[in-house]
């Protein structure tokens, strides 16, 4: 071990140091032009596979109230004695969010390894 | 008594997680690296702990218990906005290498006036989300200890300032993940304590609604702010003597700071404006917003505002900054809607035994406190008093580390984007805010958390999330369309709440509109920003910079076929690298 001294400072405080420091000239961000072509690639399929999760996210969210409402008789099920139109907004969503969450990561993961 | 007991140990708890934490980090060459190195997992208990609010914790029950089962798509929206900020936003976000969304904004744009916009917008998200925390520490430490309801706001106040001065958020990552297993626990262990307890007589009552029209047993009923009632025949209450005088039928304006004990198989007086728990409609699924008759509009609009606004919630984004690299933010993201789709399980069983249990709190507007009410009606001895500890230091628990990570981001935004400043402005803005926010909460017991909260997201969703994705992924976005939008966004919502308030004269749909806005101030907002940039012409660098926030991190290597590009471009230096070179060639790629 050597006697250097390093400050240890949490996140925080970096962030307010570094704030200060950063009123300097703004510089516009750099793309390395070798590496355009996969940035182009990787922009089109994460933008591809994010409208396709985001269409069954919202087909899902938006159209289980809607079910609900166009089928009132629901409440009349019920499942263990609860009725099925309370236990839809709860045991529906939840699970299929997980799965959706899971889904798109593993696409979208995939996508950056070729 | 039960304070001391419940909310003592979440404080020192905490602050020694805290103070472990910084011990555990001193021992690395660098607190940096480390602090970098927050494993996706780590990082979104870290994410769900911040994020689960006084409004979840207590706030859905208390909205089941008001307004019905449909309250229930509430948790359905906070936790869609994670899939949504993991499709759109998580990984190009960290790869910015911005903080906050000022921050952001300053990256992308270049625009120093688009950033103090931005962050005068965190500082209304900030004040809509954290007065409903303070609000609700002060009514929970209230019902739990009878104390006045100012006490609890200013211990709150205090708790929340002493914790950030004496640096409990160094180790913020630690603290917050302990703090949501925390919550989880005092969360699930009650409620299926209460589901056994409560017997099968209760349990058939819950899923059986019924109006609540006469009082079961003599109940007391605080009035912390005024209200005006309908009395109808039959109300009887009890006066100080013991005896049962009948409360004279018709009007009624209770002042705030009355107590009032109802007799036993009393008629049930009527909030005015406010149909009673179990009445018509309370059970069916879908959330009527101040009764207007659109069922499926008001669940629609709730919807939009929850989701798109999670993405632009500024201490949420603070936390995924921890992650190592774009990949670990995306995976965070999705973990955490898997930690938040367990806690969201819960909430629905405390509003529907609420609703059985502890219907009276609806008279006096104080249902977000049925959570930590309920306990004491099921079991009035030990036992029941430990349940209702537990869940007194889980709310605490709740709004603890929501507000310690708001507050932050409050302060950062005054010290920083608004007035430049050093650590010292910081520590000196986080006092002011708190005192603010403690001043403005004092008035605000009449407000739901959940309606206060929801009003937060809006702002977000109608600012932040057009900025966020049209940043992300629209080259074309120009400075002047991005503050156009978010100007545009923020006034609206703004307008509407202020109308709301005013109490306008409109009915129906309109009326809807204005108490939840999302549905019309989100697509205005995208579509201000879109045509604005569009009579603009875009800096040339922003193809560029738009492409740069979508690389991966660990990719392979350019370098390998340098000489090809070279020959491709026609000289054979590292002038290839100028600007003019890189939009020369994104201009070929990206039509």
């Amino acid at each position: 071990m050597t006697g250097r001294r390093v400050a240890v400072t949490s996140p925080q405080t970096r962030l307010a140091h570094a704030r200060r420091r950063y009123r300097g000239r703004w510089r516009p961000t750099t793309l390395d032009p070798a590496e355009a072509p996969r940035a182009v690639a990787l922009y089109r399929v994460q933008l591809r596979r994010a409208i396709g999760a985001l269409a069954l996210l919202f087909t899902l969210i938006f159209g289980l109230p809607l079910l609900l409402a166009v089928w009132p008789s629901l409440g009349g099920l019920r499942v263990f004695g609860i009725p099925a139109s309370w236990l839809i907004p709860v045991a529906v969503p939840f699970p299929a969010m997980v799965a959706l969450g899971f889904w798109h990561l593993r696409r979208a993961e995939r996508a950056e390894e070729q | 008594m039960i304070t001391a007991f419940a909310v003592a140990p979440v404080v020192l708890v905490t602050l020694l997680i805290g103070l472990r934490g910084v011990a555990a980090m001193r021992t690395t060459s660098d607190f940096l690296v480390a602090s970098r190195r927050v494993s996706p997992l780590l990082n979104s208990a870290a994410v769900s702990g911040e994020y689960l609010s006084a409004a979840s914790f207590l706030g859905v029950a208390g909205l089941v218990v008001k307004d019905g089962v449909g309250s229930l798509w509430y948790p359905v929206g906070f936790t869609a906005g994670y899939i949504a900020m993991l499709t759109l936003v998580a990984a190009p976000m960290r790869r910015s290498g911005a903080l906050t969304v000022p921050d952001f904004a300053e990256a992308r744009l270049a625009s120093p006036s688009l950033r103090r916009l931005a962050a005068v917008v965190v500082l209304v998200i900030g004040a809509l989300y954290l007065v409903p925390q303070f609000r609700t520490a002060g009514l929970v430490l209230s019902v739990v200890s009878g104390t006045p309801y100012w006490v609890g706001v200013a211990i709150s106040g205090a708790a929340v300032s002493a914790t950030l001065a004496l640096g409990g958020m160094r180790a913020a990552t630690y603290v917050q993940a302990f703090q949501f297993v925390f919550k989880l626990v005092l969360f699930i262990i009650p409620a299926i304590w209460l589901l056994v307890q409560a017997g099968p007589g209760v349990r058939d009552e819950a899923v059986n609604p019924v109006e609540f029209t006469h009082f079961g047993d003599q109940t007391r009923v605080e009035f912390r702010v005024g209200a005006t009632l309908d009395v109808p025949e039959g109300a009887e209450e009890i006066t100080d003597d013991g005896a049962r005088r009948p409360v004279p039928s018709g009007e009624w304006q209770v002042p705030a700071g009355t107590t009032v004990e109802f007799a036993e198989g009393s008629r049930v007086p009527e909030l005015r404006g406010e149909p009673a728990p179990g009445a018509d409609g309370w059970e069916r699924p879908l959330l009527d917003l101040h009764d207007e008759g659109h069922p499926l509009l008001g669940t629609w609009a709730v919807l939009i505002a929850t989701m798109l606004g999670t993405m632009g919630l500024p201490h949420v984004i603070m936390r995924f900054h921890t992650s190592p690299d774009g990949r670990a933010a995306r995976r965070t993201a999705a973990l955490t809607v898997a930690l938040l789709s367990v806690f969201y399980l819960f909430p629905g069983i405390y509003g529907v035994l609420g609703r059985v249990l502890v219907p009276h709190l609806y008279l006096s507007g104080a249902t977000d406190s049925a959570v930590v009410a309920l306990p004491a009606q099921v079991d009035d001895g030990t036992v029941g008093t430990l349940f209702t500890g537990l869940l007194t230091a889980g709310a605490f628990a709740a709004f603890l580390a929501t507000s310690l990570g708001l507050l932050l981001v409050v302060a950062g935004a005054i010290s920083h984007d608004l007035v430049p400043g050093g650590l010292r402005q910081l520590r000196v803005a986080v006092v002011g805010a708190a005192v603010t926010v403690v001043l403005l909460a004092l008035p605000a017991a009449g407000f739901d958390a959940g309606t206060l909260v929801t009003w937060g997201f809006t702002v977000a969703a109608s600012t932040f999330c057009p900025l966020l994705v049209l940043g992300i992924w629209w080259r074309g976005l120009t400075a002047h369309g991005a503050i156009a939008g978010v100007a545009v966004g923020l006034v609206s919502t703004a307008g509407a709440f202020l109308l709301t308030l005013s109490g306008p004269p409109v009915t129906g749909w309109v009326a809807l509109l204005l108490v939840q806005p999302a549905p019309w101030s989100v697509p205005l907002a995208f579509a201000t920003m879109i045509v604005v940039s569009l009579f603009g012409r875009p800096p040339p660098w922003s193809t560029a910079a738009m492409l740069r926030l979508h690389l991966d991190e660990h990719r392979p290597s350019p370098f390998a076929d340098r000489a090809t590009l070279a020959r491709d471009l026609g000289h054979s230096s590292w002038t290839a690298r100028r600007s003019s070179a890189v939009r020369r060639i994104t201009r070929r790629l990206v039509r």
